[in-house]
């Protein structure tokens, strides 16, 4: 009977629980920018992950202009306010366009396998 | 490499199913703590180049298809659809636009604010949200304005969509209106905001703040609900609190409301005055990779249909009759009429609509197909709403890559029995 009484007040404490909070864990990121022998790839680990993953990139159309990354790192820093210097623009423009863009010479869903 | 381009058969359309996942152990005392399935589960084609992804179960989620972990992104299967005209909580999908999204809310502390333009600020626990008036409940359909961007043609950059960043639930909650009538509209209110819990990780980026006007906020239909399909809202899906703004894109749905302010003009952060804008144009178009000469807040959804009970590529039995089913939707005027196509848009036939669960709901409808004879066959459907508005042969373009509604083309192949 103890026993059953315990169990009930468990049931409704966790009845409480339930409608006074919620907490959940999210999955790691495990995605990350395709290591390439070229100076904006440490700039992309250093400026683009802080605010969102890699997937960002990597699931773009395949053939993504090198005037569309420019476009939209230029658009990251001024509108976005990515800690990018104006002087690394041009080499992370230059790692996206040929590791993921319309210069790449495997698709970035290979890329990303 | 071209050849590379494309998964291995092997990978392609086989649902890989690598391990076991579950719902974690209890964390806080008083909070249930759920944590994410340890497995990736399953990968899928999305009907694009480049659009190979993982299905991953979040927190309350079943194995969505995962655009983006942070911030979270998460797309519906789109089988999801054949199953109920409402989207079940833990299939529903996900977007959000900063990384910094809650993960414990504790609804001691949560409170609600409501300042600006008005007689009586106020703040306000869930608790006294319920109370404030009698609950109210609406079915309508949550879209996404880049849903199915990654279909469009030319390709758009941007979230990189198949048609599941959308969903059809029943809303619980209280009239926005009557937030706002407790806290006193003051003389000269123009304009809503609305913020919610997530948050940039950097401080000079433009929080996730949207504005309605003041007509529309205070029009008794716009609701704070705590509830969808009967249960409490999914962390993912805007707990504890959520806008629901029926018949309009889910960019003004904020999640985790948080803070309402009521402005004397119209609101010009980033949210509003740069993104989410589409061609200022009865068509919300303009040519193809042309820029529009001026724009506009994205606002109501147009209207959609939808074919959920073959897939692409399905094999169909000769000489056997069934049943067609679907879903049709707009921004509220109404579904009136669905056509539905076995020849590629040549002849069409008026589907059959099902149940009504008002204007704003998915509308199911249904038609015949009996394959006379074996071959390719492709299905279409298209709707009209209340108004005479339907559905484009090819997609009007935008550069947002917002608002794609042309009529989707399903090919089934019919084989004779036995084949």
């Amino acid at each position: 009977m103890t026993r059953l009484l315990w169990g009930i007040l468990a049931v409704l404490l966790m009845a409480c629980g339930s409608a006074e909070a919620l907490e959940i864990e999210l999955p790691q990121d495990t995605t990350t920018y395709r290591p390439v022998d070229l100076p904006g790839f440490p700039l992309v680990l250093q400026d683009c992950l802080t605010c969102h993953s890699s997937q960002y990139v990597q699931t773009q159309p395949p053939l993504s202009s090198r005037q569309y990354w420019d476009a939209t790192v230029h658009k990251m820093k001024n509108a976005f306010g990515a800690p990018v210097e104006d002087a690394d623009i041009p080499a992370v423009v230059d790692y996206l366009v040929k590791t993921y863009g319309a210069e790449a010479f495997t698709s970035p869903g290979n890329a990303a396998r | 490499m071209a050849g590379k381009d494309q998964p291995d058969a092997s990978r392609r359309g086989l649902l890989q199913y690598l391990g076991a996942w579950g719902l974690g152990a209890a964390g806080l005392a008083t909070a249930p703590h759920v944590s994410w399935g340890s497995s990736i589960l399953q990968e899928t084609e999305l009907p694009f180049k480049n659009g190979h992804r993982t299905l991953v179960a979040f927190p309350q989620k079943r194995p969505l298809i995962l655009l983006s972990n942070r911030p979270p992104q998460l797309e519906t299967p789109f089988s999801v659809f054949g199953e109920s005209v409402f989207t079940p909580n833990d299939a529903f999908f996900v977007r959000y636009h900063w990384s910094e999204v809650p993960t414990a809310v504790n609804l001691q502390t949560y409170r609600l604010r409501v300042s600006g333009k008005v007689s009586k600020p106020l703040e306000l626990s869930l608790a006294e949200i319920r109370q404030l008036a009698g609950s109210v409940e609406i079915a309508a359909v949550n879209q996404c304005s880049g849903n199915s961007r990654g279909l469009m043609r030319p390709r758009v950059n941007g979230g990189q969509l198949a048609n599941g960043a959308m969903g059809n639930a029943r809303w619980t909650g209280v009239p926005l209106n009557k937030v706002l009538e407790a806290a006193g509209l003051q003389a000269g209110a123009v304009q809503v905001t609305f913020d919610g819990l997530d948050h940039p990780p950097l401080k000079n980026s433009p929080d996730f703040i949207k504005a309605l006007e003041v007509d529309h906020a205070m029009d008794g239909e716009v609701m704070l609900a705590w509830a969808m399909n009967g249960e409490d809202l999914p962390m993912l899906n805007g707990y504890p609190l959520r806008l629901v703004v029926p018949g309009y894109y889910g960019t003004y749905w904020v999640k985790h409301v948080s803070s309402i302010e009521v402005l004397d003009k119209p609101f010009d952060g980033f949210w509003m005055s740069h993104a989410y804008r589409v061609p200022d144009d009865p068509c919300r178009c303009v040519a193809p990779l042309a820029a529009p000469v001026a724009t506009r807040p994205i606002g109501r959804f147009d209207v959609r249909s939808f074919i959920t009970s073959l897939t692409d590529g399905e094999r169909v039995r000769v000489g056997r009759e069934q049943r067609v089913r679907g879903i049709a939707f707009d921004g509220g005027e109404g579904i009136t009429e669905v056509a539905f196509s076995v020849d590629g848009g040549r002849v069409w036939r008026e589907a059959q609509l099902g149940k009504d669960y008002g204007r704003y709901s998915f509308r199911e409808w249904s038609a015949a197909f009996k394959p006379i004879r074996p071959g390719p066959y492709a299905l279409m459907v298209r709707a009209v709403n209340r108004i005479g508005q339907s559905q484009p042969m090819e997609n009007l373009w935008n550069p947002g890559g917002y608002m794609r509604n042309a009529i989707e083309t399903t090919h089934v192949v019919a084989v004779r029995e036995g084949a």
